[in-house]
């Protein structure tokens, strides 16, 4: 074993730009479902171009148009031709929100959690850094988690339109259903991040956060089969992502996005407000 | 900060967890350059002390100032001297002792000045995943993102525990020349060896409340010294517990155990109207002080505020 000393003599210690240190390392945490997230996206994307020759051939117009499948996917669908159809159809429909949405619900609640069960969060916290800096570089972490997702689902996409001939994409209209999607995972990780703030158990906030996707899903499912219900649905955050209307009809009502980012947005400085306030339990 | 004012200054430190109040009305105060002993049974409020220091957890009442800054409001501006090493040091499995000590460093937003000394001194390794590392081997990188920025005051909860007899020497010096470097240290310890021997005073902490405030050379009085002693002649148990500064006596075959406190004068006098075949005298360990302030209720008294 080495008996150095150290130097009576040390000069005070040059500063360090700390950057966005947090965030960097909230990413890589969230790494596992981040490639998971991108591997399916572009896997739905690219099986799509490759079954597209065969499913086109399939009436599915009059099956789609039924109350339940609707509700199921998320939106009328009522001329159902083309590549931008199956393409709303399996990407920008509702289970596209329930699985990223999930996803990114997962990852916003584990954020902080995870630095408390890995015990990051105390040394993080005694040095110079807020627990405001803290938080919200966690968050900013899970939304750029988010938006590789969807860049890559794009990604996937335009890949698709040197396999199929003929798609159809309206390029404008699939970066709006883009922004749609991407205010559904803003709305998600600010869920994630504000169950994130006051659980110290990291499965339990993300399974919380992603509970309520969840219910959300089967509430959009149930609510479009009868009219008596309606206004339970425009409780439900799949009422203003209206993916498939926007893709394929066009039609989008502008304040809906918006609804969801204000959403995310308080649902996530609630939670920094909860962080700011409480104790952080030991490991 | 006034030049008089301590480094460490906790002012009536309450914590309570709903109806459990795990620190009740704490005051003491660190000098700089002092290290200074935090002791106490486990649950009796350490961790909960230095944790309201960092302010990972708010007091429920009392102040805490270090630096002349105050704790909560002031912890960005004061948390750029402080050198921390929790009780238990949990790091990402994933990040390796070398991604560890730049992100820390980088939080701290200066350079690791002391790293490649400290990594020379306790043999650090920073290559493998903390996952692959032993308890004492992530203690090892726990001191190291302590002490690697040069902070001018050390909060350490537990700093020896896990590591191995020689390292407890090795950091035992460490502690000894950051000391002389002027840097104040705050230690809580279940070692009590290693305080005795690093330390200038302590503080007793039990069920929450401060048990004593003490310089460690007093303590090292108030336990006094152990006499083992034979006699050629007959000399009565009681005959021995009268005399001034015997605080007990036992008897093992012909041998008298005694515990004496203060002067040894009166029980030198005592033993020399009997004939003495074998004496030894040693200074009682600390230990015994400190479990008997841990086991028994006993008022504050202070020799430093």
């Amino acid at each position: 074993m080495a008996t150095t000393t150290i130097s009576k003599s040390i000069p005070v210690p040059k500063k360090r730009t700390r950057g966005l240190t947090i965030m960097v390392w909230s990413i890589i945490n969230a790494r596992t479902l981040l490639v998971a997230g991108c591997f399916y996206g572009v896997l739905f994307a690219l099986l799509l171009a490759f079954l597209y020759p065969s499913i086109s051939q399939a009436n599915l117009g009059t099956y789609l148009s039924s109350g339940l499948i609707s509700g199921i996917v998320g939106g009328h669908i009522a001329h159902f031709s083309g590549f931008t159809a199956f393409l709303g159809l399996e990407i920008y429909s509702s289970f596209y929100g329930l699985l990223f949405g999930g996803i990114l619900a997962w990852i916003g609640g584990v954020a902080i959690p995870l630095t408390i069960e890995n015990g990051t969060i105390d040394l993080a916290l005694s040095r110079p850094i807020s627990r405001t800096r803290y938080y919200l570089e966690s968050w900013l972490g899970a939304i750029i988690c988010g938006a590789i997702i969807g860049l890559l689902i794009v990604l996937g996409v335009w890949i698709d339109t040197f396999i199929v001939n003929n798609a159809d994409i309206n390029w404008q209209w699939l970066w709006i259903t883009q922004l749609v999607q991407w205010a559904f995972m803003f709305f998600a990780v600010g869920l994630g991040m504000f169950f994130g703030s006051f659980m110290n158990a990291s499965r339990a906030a993300g399974g919380a956060a992603v509970g309520i996707i969840a219910l959300a899903y089967l509430i959009n499912t149930i609510g479009q089969l009868t009219d008596k219900i309606s206004w339970l649905l425009k409780i439900m955050p799949f009422y203003y992502a209206p993916a498939i209307d926007t893709l394929i009809n066009h039609q989008l009502t502008w304040w809906y996005p918006w609804v969801l980012v204000v959403a995310g947005l308080i649902l996530g400085i609630a939670g920094l407000v909860v962080f700011n306030k409480r104790d952080l339990p030991t490991v | 900060m006034t030049t008089q004012e301590p480094v460490i200054v906790i002012d009536k430190l309450e914590k309570s967890y709903g109806k459990i109040q795990a620190v009740r009305g704490i005051s003491m105060s660190v000098e700089r350059g002092e290290i200074f002993g935090f002791l106490g049974p486990n649950g009796a409020g350490k961790t909960t002390t230095i944790r309201c220091m960092l302010d990972v957890i708010r007091p429920s009442a009392g102040k805490i100032r270090i630096k002349g800054l105050d704790a909560q409001r002031d912890k960005l501006e004061l948390h750029q001297h402080i050198g921390y090493l929790p009780g238990d040091v949990r790091l990402p499995g994933t990040m390796t002792g070398k991604q560890v000590i730049d992100y820390f460093s980088r939080l701290q937003g200066l350079e690791p000045i002391l790293l490649n000394d400290l990594v020379a001194r306790f043999n650090v390794e920073t290559k493998r995943p903390m996952k692959s590392y032993s308890k004492g081997m992530r203690q090892k990188i726990g001191i190291v993102l302590a002490f690697m920025c040069d902070p001018e005051v050390l909060i350490l909860d537990e700093p020896s525990s896990g590591l191995d007899p020689l390292l407890q020497r090795v950091f035992n010096e460490l502690l000894l020349e950051e000391q002389a470097r002027g840097k104040t240290i705050f230690m809580s310890s279940h070692i009590m060896s290693d305080v005795e021997k690093v330390c200038q005073r302590v503080a007793v902490i039990r069920n929450g409340e401060l048990v004593t405030v003490e310089e460690v050379e007093k303590l090292r009085e108030r336990a006094g010294q152990r006499v083992t002693v034979e006699f050629g002649d007959m000399v009565t148990e009681e005959e021995l517990t009268r005399i001034p500064g015997v605080i007990d006596v036992t008897k093992n075959n012909r041998a008298y155990h005694l515990n004496v406190s203060g002067s040894m004068d009166p029980l030198i006098k005592s033993f020399s109207r009997h004939e003495v075949v074998r004496m030894q005298a040693e200074e009682a360990p600390l230990e015994e002080v400190f479990l008997k302030f841990y086991e028994e209720p006993e008022k504050v008294t202070t020799t430093k505020q």
